[in-house]
């Protein structure tokens, strides 16, 4: 079915088209400018002249690399709910809150109406897909989990929440679509998290990719799969990217006992682990995927983003990944 | 499970206990609302004053009770001092000793905005806590401390404990930070008020919860360790935090909190968790038998716990706390069927930055102190605050005074 739509929407993709979750790490050169940039010491313009610099770099690697569904990398992207909090209408930057350890975030309070002020990840997109003839991922976050993540001061209640969200994600991806974007990733990270709100999720995830035409990509990871599975195979995206490898494919048997009826981005790379994974592990992951899943149903791609990683490692793990789907193809 | 008194109490709402009885036995609502003013304002001012930071369990009433943390960091760079100690300890431009210092001055700042804000019953914030699980276990014989996990629904994380065999007390878990924030409090400015009715709470996590966020390693040869399963991960938890119990007792806590929000999360478990429950109580009645009057609150929240009230409330604990943000049903339910012991009533969300309106919250206080055997309570917080930013933590902590102060007319010290 999903092959289908990819070729309707002119993609042609090998088998088991491998691709990336949407972030890489920062060069330490951008590190230091963006620290530079809070304490005013660079101009805005500085700025986005090395994020351009460091998205061309990653987009280019990814080519050498020989990854078939690029991504821009978030070199522009500090947390994946405070980019878009800090750009839509009707947020509030909160206060700092712990994440764990001596982690702390900027929590957004959600005190007004949400809108769309306009394109927020376009440029960035364009940008990216200009520099290549590879298809460029869409890069967005799902309405739950921003709702998730967000506090709210301004809707009645946590569904209002969500879908006023979704109506707001659901311009952004009409304005990639626009512009020529074809496959679009609206990350659902929280998914999971609420087992008995799944239905939140399936109706604002419906609210923003009903009718539109692309292919739909979601990724959630550290989730409880167990306790939504299969329902979540009812949301309105063509393609789940999920961490496999970090829970040791525990996933596969949810699968064996209810088919996965959606594309799938199998991720084979531990994202949270220094090792470079030997050839023979990556291999096995997905000799062992393809025990459970039909073969133009996957996807390949490390567990979760890369920007946790050093550059070299974030490298090595993308290399791994391509040369195991590869050897799968014939 | 003695839950009796509640189920001959729904078949006859009319019965209550002897201070409500010679009450209901006036005239009705109007009354109600009077008895609970009267009980808050017995809570406020009408213990007699005494030395040291205790708790007059004794003295019925409504009091305001910290629910447990607290944020252990603020925008203002003098609240940012523990995070950059530990960054510039990460950097090796910090001793452990800096760290302890930094703690410690997080600590005074967290116990003196709760006496700021007008609470009875205080904590240490448990800002030394990185977090509810690995504080405790990582303190035991027996446990290595792994990865990120993520906390309920919350979005904070928690490192997982593998048991490698049976979890053992080697010496203090908590005692020594209750001492500290007992001295910390005594050094505080107090409002004449106030003086000699403040009290620190100190909070363990539960046993059953304990175990269910942990795991029990397998020898390679395939034999299951003794903590494999989760009863065994339980029951050893209990052993370990039972002398904790009587260590604090000792140590002058008159009111112990013990945290089990997984019991509500995971009902299927239920017998585990009130087994487990077990060697606590040991250890509290081993300690009322040397003469002191430690009783033990048990504290639910994260989830609704409307279907588990009447067990909840049959447990032998003293007190029960709950989370009223997920389900309004629970205070009907509670309005209807009362309670057979004190509550905590966990009415402040303490998971979102809305800050509610304080005469709603009241007449909720209103229309459940009545029903509450010897009608006393504590009103606090859902669950502890360190889930919000400190600015807004502070706000539902002076929202609490400024119920008393609608139940009561009574100023609270925040104002």
């Amino acid at each position: 079915m999903s092959r289908e739509k990819l070729k309707s929407l002119g993609l042609k993709l090998p088998l088991l088209p491998t691709t990336s979750v949407g972030s890489f790490p920062k060069p330490d050169y951008l590190v230091k400018a963006r620290a530079e940039f809070t304490k005013g010491k660079i101009t805005p313009e500085e700025l986005l002249g090395l994020e351009r610099k460091a998205t061309k770099f990653w987009v280019e690697t990814q080519e050498k690399l020989g990854v078939d569904v690029l991504v821009d990398g978030e070199m522009y992207r500090g947390d994946m709910v405070a980019y878009f909090a800090e750009r839509l209408q009707g947020f509030t930057e909160g206060g700092l809150v712990r994440s764990y350890g001596n982690r702390y975030y900027h929590k957004p309070i959600i005190t007004g109406e949400v809108e769309w002020p306009g394109p927020v990840t376009v440029e960035w997109w364009k940008y990216a897909q200009g520099l290549t003839k590879r298809p460029v991922k869409g890069m967005l976050t799902g309405a739950y989990t921003i709702m998730d993540w967000s506090f709210n001061e301004h809707y009645p209640g946590r569904r209002a929440t969500a879908l006023a969200l979704a109506a707001v994600i659901r311009k952004e991806v009409e304005a990639l679509i626009t512009e020529g974007c074809k496959i679009i990733q609206i990350d659902e990270p929280a998914l999971s998290v609420r087992p008995e709100e799944l239905p939140i999720a399936l109706e604002a995830m419906e609210a923003t990719t009903k009718g539109l035409d692309a292919y739909f990509i979601t990724h959630a990871c550290y989730g409880a799969f167990e306790h939504i599975y299969p329902g979540m195979l009812e949301l309105a995206v063509d393609n789940f990217d999920l961490e496999m490898s970090n829970n040791d494919l525990s996933l596969l048997g949810l699968f064996r006992g209810h088919p996965f009826t959606k594309d799938i981005s199998f991720g084979v790379v531990d994202v949270h682990s220094h090792a470079i994974e030997e050839s023979d592990t990556v291999r096995g992951r997905i000799e062992q995927a393809l025990t459970v899943l039909p073969k133009d149903q996957v996807w390949v791609d490390p567990d979760c983003g890369l920007k946790t990683r050093t550059v070299d490692e974030a490298i090595q793990k993308l290399r791994s990944c391509v040369a195991a789907a590869k050897a799968f193809r014939n | 499970m003695n839950c009796r008194w509640l189920r001959e109490r729904q078949k006859n709402p009319n019965r209550t206990g002897p201070r409500e009885s010679a009450y209901l036995q006036s005239d009705g609502a109007v009354h109600k609302m009077s008895r609970a003013k009267e009980a808050a304002l017995n809570g406020y001012i009408g213990s007699t004053p005494s030395l040291g930071p205790r708790v007059n369990t004794a003295s019925p009433g409504l009091q305001l009770a910290s629910t447990g943390s607290y944020p252990r960091i603020g925008d203002p760079a003098e609240l940012q001092l523990l995070r950059r100690s530990i960054s510039a300890l990460d950097r090796g431009d910090r001793t452990t000793a800096d760290i302890l210092d930094a703690e410690n001055e997080m600590t005074r700042r967290a116990i003196a905005e709760q006496v700021k804000a007008g609470l009875d019953v205080i904590t240490d914030g448990q800002i030394r806590w990185y977090d509810p699980i690995s504080h405790l276990a990582g303190k035991l014989d027996n446990v290595k401390i792994r990865g990120l996990l993520r906390f309920f629904d919350t979005n904070t994380y928690f490192r997982q404990p593998v048991l490698t065999g049976k979890p053992t007390r080697r010496g203090h878990l908590v005692v020594n930070e209750y001492s500290f924030a007992c001295n910390a409090l005594g050094h505080l400015p107090t409002p004449p008020e106030k003086a000699g009715k403040l009290s620190i709470k100190p909070v363990l996590t539960g046993p059953y919860t304990l175990a269910k966020f942990s795991l029990g390693e397998h020898h390679e040869n395939g034999a299951p360790e003794t903590s494999a399963s989760l009863e065994a991960r339980a029951m050893a938890y209990a052993e370990a935090l039972a002398p904790e119990i009587e260590a604090l007792a000792q140590s002058g806590a008159d009111l112990i909190q013990v945290d089990e929000p997984a019991a509500v999360k995971f009902p299927g478990d239920w017998a585990i968790f009130e087994q487990a429950l077990g060697p606590l109580f040991a250890a509290r009645e081993k300690v009322r038998k040397a003469g002191r009057k430690t009783e033990l609150a048990l504290y639910v929240y994260f989830h609704d716990s409307t279907p588990f009230y009447e067990k909840l409330v049959g447990l032998p604990v003293d007190i029960v706390g709950l989370d009223f943000s997920y389900d309004a049903k629970l205070a009907d339910l509670i309005a209807s069927a009362g309670s057979p012991k004190p509550l905590g009533l966990g009415l402040v969300d303490a998971r979102n930055t809305r800050l509610e309106d304080p005469d709603v919250i009241a007449w909720q206080v209103e229309r459940l102190m009545p029903k509450i055997e010897g009608g006393r309570a504590y009103l606090g917080p859902s669950s502890g605050l360190e889930y919000l930013p400190r600015d807004r933590a502070f706000a539902k902590l002076e929202l609490l005074s400024k119920v008393r102060t609608a139940l009561t007319g009574i100023k609270g010290a925040a104002n």
